[in-house]
């Protein structure tokens, strides 16, 4: 959270994570190396340079997998969060692993001539008509450059002095990339190496990120249809969004009325409390997340909001909007009319049954 | 073409690279407070950022500086 920036916000978790992205990629490149030595031998035997040069392409493009579809795994199903929490430094890793492949190919394919390696790269093939021929390379240097705007704008001094939605347009750049890591790798190593199962491979992988995004959306969008439904009842202003027995002890649930933006309950200490849905961090779902030390917290950073007022414990002090809300008879009502943020107001006291 | 390509992007890049310095060791500070005493590697690890956006720091910053002024 904000008082002042640190370098890296580790944590004990953090840490773990990081540790387990480190392990991961080496054992994946270590292994990668070595089952390639093995299985190509003799007249097949790839260059130690070739060889670098697709595990890591290939380690980089399963990370972007992996970040693609963790999105919607957390959302169909809350034990997949954890991985969501870190999400930033596995991306980080994911372009330092692309670079270091760039920087390999252009080294063994353009390094060695009289003319710029960069300038080689952009100018030495210009068969934009050639579906076999494509200078694919541009493509991929694309979705580097991507890469290098999202690595390089993960800290939360970006997310603060671009502001949240410039900051989410940006890193939602990170399916443009995905596109022309797809197109580079079509055009490039599947027209070269005729290999079924690695076109098979591919196609799995952008079916796999495609079905879990339309399956994720689906829920929402079936989530959002209820709350279309939702109308003030009798001409007033309180809208019935339940049974409060719905709300589980210390979590939260969202709701959504008239299409408008969604609205988070809490239930906590035999109460219930209202508030925005959109975390004032990066937009996480606070209906999603729990009651901790007494706070919301965002289930994607841990990002902790006080249920009464909407405002993150001292010394921190982000605001979201928050809503009147009471109970009638086991029923749940909400004013849908958004307090500015940071607005006071008293939990609904749940009677026990 | 592609050489007067890559010296535009060079000339942007060492612009920003110039700025880039000069922004993490003063400027940082002046647009957002919570860079107050934040250390040299939270400087050196938004530098990236600052040599590739640049001019909207350059913006931030003399909006900053405007606001100081006329206060």
């Amino acid at each position: 959270m904000s008082v002042g920036y640190v370098t890296v916000q580790w944590n004990r978790h953090k840490r773990v994570y990081d540790v387990c992205i480190a392990i991961g990629i080496s054992l994946y490149l270590v292994v990668f190396i070595v089952v390639g030595k093995l299985l190509y031998t003799g007249r097949n035997a790839i260059s130690d340079p070739i060889l670098g040069m697709r595990a890591l392409a290939t380690c980089a493009f399963l990370l972007l997998h992996i970040i693609l579809c963790i999105g919607p795994l957390a959302r169909l199903d809350r034990r997949f969060l954890p991985l969501l929490y870190n999400r930033r430094h596995l991306g980080v890793a994911t372009f330092l692993i692309a670079l270091a492949h760039a920087a390999l190919a252009i080294g063994f394919y353009h390094g060695f001539g009289s003319v710029n390696p960069l300038v080689s790269l952009l100018s030495s093939n210009t068969n934009f008509a050639s579906l076999s021929a494509f200078p694919y390379q541009i493509l991929g240097a694309s979705a580097l450059l991507i890469m290098f705007l999202m690595a390089a704008t993960s800290h939360d001094f970006w997310l603060r002095n671009l502001g949240a939605p410039a900051w989410k347009r940006l890193h939602m750049l990170v399916y443009v990339a995905y596109a022309l890591l797809i197109m580079h790798v079509a055009l490039g190593i599947l027209q070269t190496q005729r290999s079924p199962w690695l076109a098979a491979l591919v196609g799995a992988g952008v079916v796999t990120v495609a079905a879990l995004h339309i399956v994720a959306g689906a829920r929402e969008c079936r989530h959002d249809e209820r709350g279309w439904q939702r109308a003030p009842a009798g001409g007033g202003c309180w809208v019935d969004v339940g049974a409060v027995d719905e709300i589980a002890d210390q979590c939260g649930a969202t709701v959504t009325i008239g299409g408008r933006e969604r609205i988070a309950l809490f239930r906590h200490n035999g109460r219930v409390s209202a508030a925005t849905n959109v975390c004032a961090h990066q937009g996480g779902p606070l209906g999603e997340g729990r009651i901790i030390d007494g706070c919301i917290t965002c289930p994607w950073h841990g990002w902790q909001y006080r249920p009464a007022d909407g405002r993150s414990p001292p010394p921190f002090t982000e605001k979201i909007n928050t809503y009147r809300v009471r109970i009638v008879g086991r029923r749940v009502q909400v004013d849908p009319t958004a307090l500015p943020p940071g607005t006071a107001v008293e939990p609904a006291r749940v009677e026990e049954a | 073409m592609v050489v007067a390509i890559l010296l535009t992007i060079g000339l942007y890049a060492a612009i920003g690279a110039a700025f880039g310095i000069l922004f993490a060791w003063r400027g940082v500070d002046r647009i957002d407070p919570a860079a107050h005493g934040a250390s040299w590697t939270f400087r050196l690890l938004i530098l990236p950022g600052v040599i590739a956006l640049w001019p909207l720091l350059m913006m931030r910053w003399r909006g900053a500086a405007r606001t100081r002024d006329s206060s």
